[in-house]
């Protein structure tokens, strides 16, 4: 199952006027897991799910879901069919009810869960006459996923599911996610700019910068790869060009330099011992600090 | 579900043009007999000559039966006039208004083509359009023998069908217009300002009088002669099918 990709881009391109959203984006997204696209705002992710779901035409590249060319019109309501979305901004209508919404959105998918949808109700505490223009942005974000939720849909695209919400909302949001997933046979690609929220649920990342994916995989391949190490010298620490893969970047301060790999440590420590340094630390990464070294490194 | 949705997008802006509409139908017959107190002294009027003087004649005369005054007053006036705002009022909204104002991403998300969310737009447009050019008018078969006169249906379905087909154009420009513009106004501003200048493109081009819209939507030829105005009806639904092409073919390239 993890050898089957839902969704396969490859050198995704998108030009909006003199900006550049998508520049050869590649992306490979395994069926049954659970995929954060993590980026800065304006990297290009919600653009990459709205190519994925149709609503925007790339320039050049190809995108596949479920095997089906998304950009290509009738393959693309096919793909929606067995997709539920949740945009960034939670749009819904603000002339529908809460159970209006419930109601319409069910009309459309043959595996709607009526009993998983009474179920959320109860649990949000959705108000089922209220106008979606007097919802706040919380329980706007609790409708828009429960409606996501209960199309039985084999894809889930979150944008930013957590979005201006509070952390307690947030958690309820993501425990929901999670349990949900945990019962069904569904892929989960979210995109956040929230380190943590990708830390806690995801198994698989994408990091994307200005249109590109700079680093790719599961999470805890990832987490392996990247390595601090940390060269201490006598005196000041020499300019080197390191030969071993996987350096993504060294920096010298005074006696120390450190070097940022991608690919362990092994070969760069071997490689260093040549330099005769006083100490060698190596030091593995979270998340965070992979995503802050990559993207300031690509800024 | 979708034609629910539209519906609830344009059922404020129907139920006001209805209600409107029912007004002004009461109106036209109960002032029947005010209007005809002012015949002579319209004809007289008539008589001092100039473009004005030509205009008055002409609406005496046309006015001087009940069928004639209800034309003048209802299909050609108040009912044509008004359907018109209300064509343009209808026409505007969609996703591309959406995009903006929010909603858009959530319809694209739904297992529908764009080409059927712009069918099932536009055919509730136009239902609530027929509604309006037909139910108003039954009110004046309705109400005519209060005042001791009569109307006939055949007529009603006549003058509406004419007002329909032909103003049917209108609603296809907007929804047109509303396809490439994201704000609610410029639609219906741009495709008042086409209707404007085709109808008076009839006073620097006389050939083209059977063709314009009013014309052709009040059923003139009909009252006049009996017959339908055929050619101007086919050129309103020939432009009415080219609008919605073109507007699908927008919707369909258009990024959100």
């Amino acid at each position: 199952m993890a050898d089957r990709l839902t969704i396969d881009a490859t050198d995704l391109r998108k030009r909006y006027g003199a900006v550049d959203a998508l520049c050869g984006l590649a992306l490979g997204v395994p069926a049954g897991s659970i995929y954060g696209f993590l980026g800065r705002n304006g990297a290009g992710k919600t653009t990459t799910l709205k190519v994925l779901l149709g609503m925007a035409r790339p320039d050049a590249g190809e995108a596949r879901v479920f095997g089906l060319d998304a950009t290509k019109e009738a393959a693309s309501v096919d793909i929606r069919r067995r997709t539920a979305f949740v945009s960034e901004e939670k749009d819904l209508y603000d002339y529908m009810t809460v159970d209006e919404m419930i109601h319409f959105t069910s009309s459309f998918y043959p595996r709607w869960r009526k009993d998983l949808a009474a179920r959320y109700r109860r649990t949000f505490d959705l108000p089922g006459d209220r106008k979606g223009k007097a919802l706040s942005r919380g329980t706007r974000t609790k409708l828009a996923l429960l409606l996501a939720l209960c199309r039985g849909a084999e894809l889930l695209i979150l944008d930013e599911p957590t979005s201006g919400l509070d952390p307690a909302v947030s958690e309820e949001v993501l425990q929901a996610l999670v349990s949900y997933v945990d019962s069904a046979e569904t892929t989960v690609f979210f995109s956040s700019h929230q380190i943590a929220e990708v830390d806690q649920i995801a198994d698989h990342v994408t990091i994307v910068d200005r249109g590109r994916a700079i680093v790719q995989g599961a999470l805890d391949d990832v987490r392996a790869r990247y390595r601090s190490i940390q060269l201490v010298f006598d005196g000041d620490a020499p300019a080197v060009t390191f030969r071993a893969p996987g350096v993504v970047r060294a920096w010298r301060e005074h006696r120390v330099l450190t070097v940022l790999s991608s690919a362990g440590a092994d070969e760069i420590v071997d490689e260093a011992r040549g330099l005769n340094p006083v100490s060698v630390t190596v030091t593995p990464l979270t998340l965070k600090d992979i995503f802050l070294e990559t993207v300031m490194k690509e800024k | 579900m979708l034609w629910y949705k539209a519906w609830l997008e344009t059922r404020s802006r129907f139920v006001i043009g209805l209600a409107l509409l029912f007004v002004m139908a009461c109106g036209v017959v109960f002032t029947y007999r005010t209007v005809q107190e002012l015949i002579p002294l319209a004809s007289s009027l008539g008589q001092s000559g100039g473009a004005l003087g030509r205009l008055v004649s002409e609406s005496a005369a046309i006015e001087s039966t009940y069928r004639g005054y209800v034309w003048w007053q209802w299909f050609r006036q108040n009912l044509c006039q008004t359907w018109t705002l209300f064509a343009l009022l209808l026409g505007t909204g969609g996703l591309t208004l959406q995009g903006t104002r929010g909603g858009a991403l959530y319809t694209l998300s739904l297992p529908t083509s764009r080409t059927r969310l712009l069918a099932v737009r536009a055919g509730t447009g136009l239902a609530e359009l027929a509604v309006l050019a037909f139910i108003p008018s039954i009110v004046i078969t309705l109400l005519s023998p209060t005042i001791g006169q009569s109307y006939s249906v055949g007529d009603v379905l006549v003058h509406g069908l004419c007002l329909f087909v032909a103003g049917a154009a209108v609603f296809c420009l907007t929804v047109f217009f509303s396809t490439q513009f994201a704000d609610a106004w410029s639609p219906a501003l741009l495709a008042l300002i086409v209707v404007v200048v085709q109808s008076a493109a009839e006073f620097v081009l006389p050939t083209l009088r059977p063709y314009t819209l009013f014309r052709t939507m009040s059923g003139e030829s009909y009252l006049l002669d009996g017959a339908l105005p055929w050619a101007g009806l086919l050129v309103s639904v020939t432009a009415s099918a080219v609008l919605l092409l073109a507007a699908d073919r927008n919707l369909r390239r258009r990024d959100f």
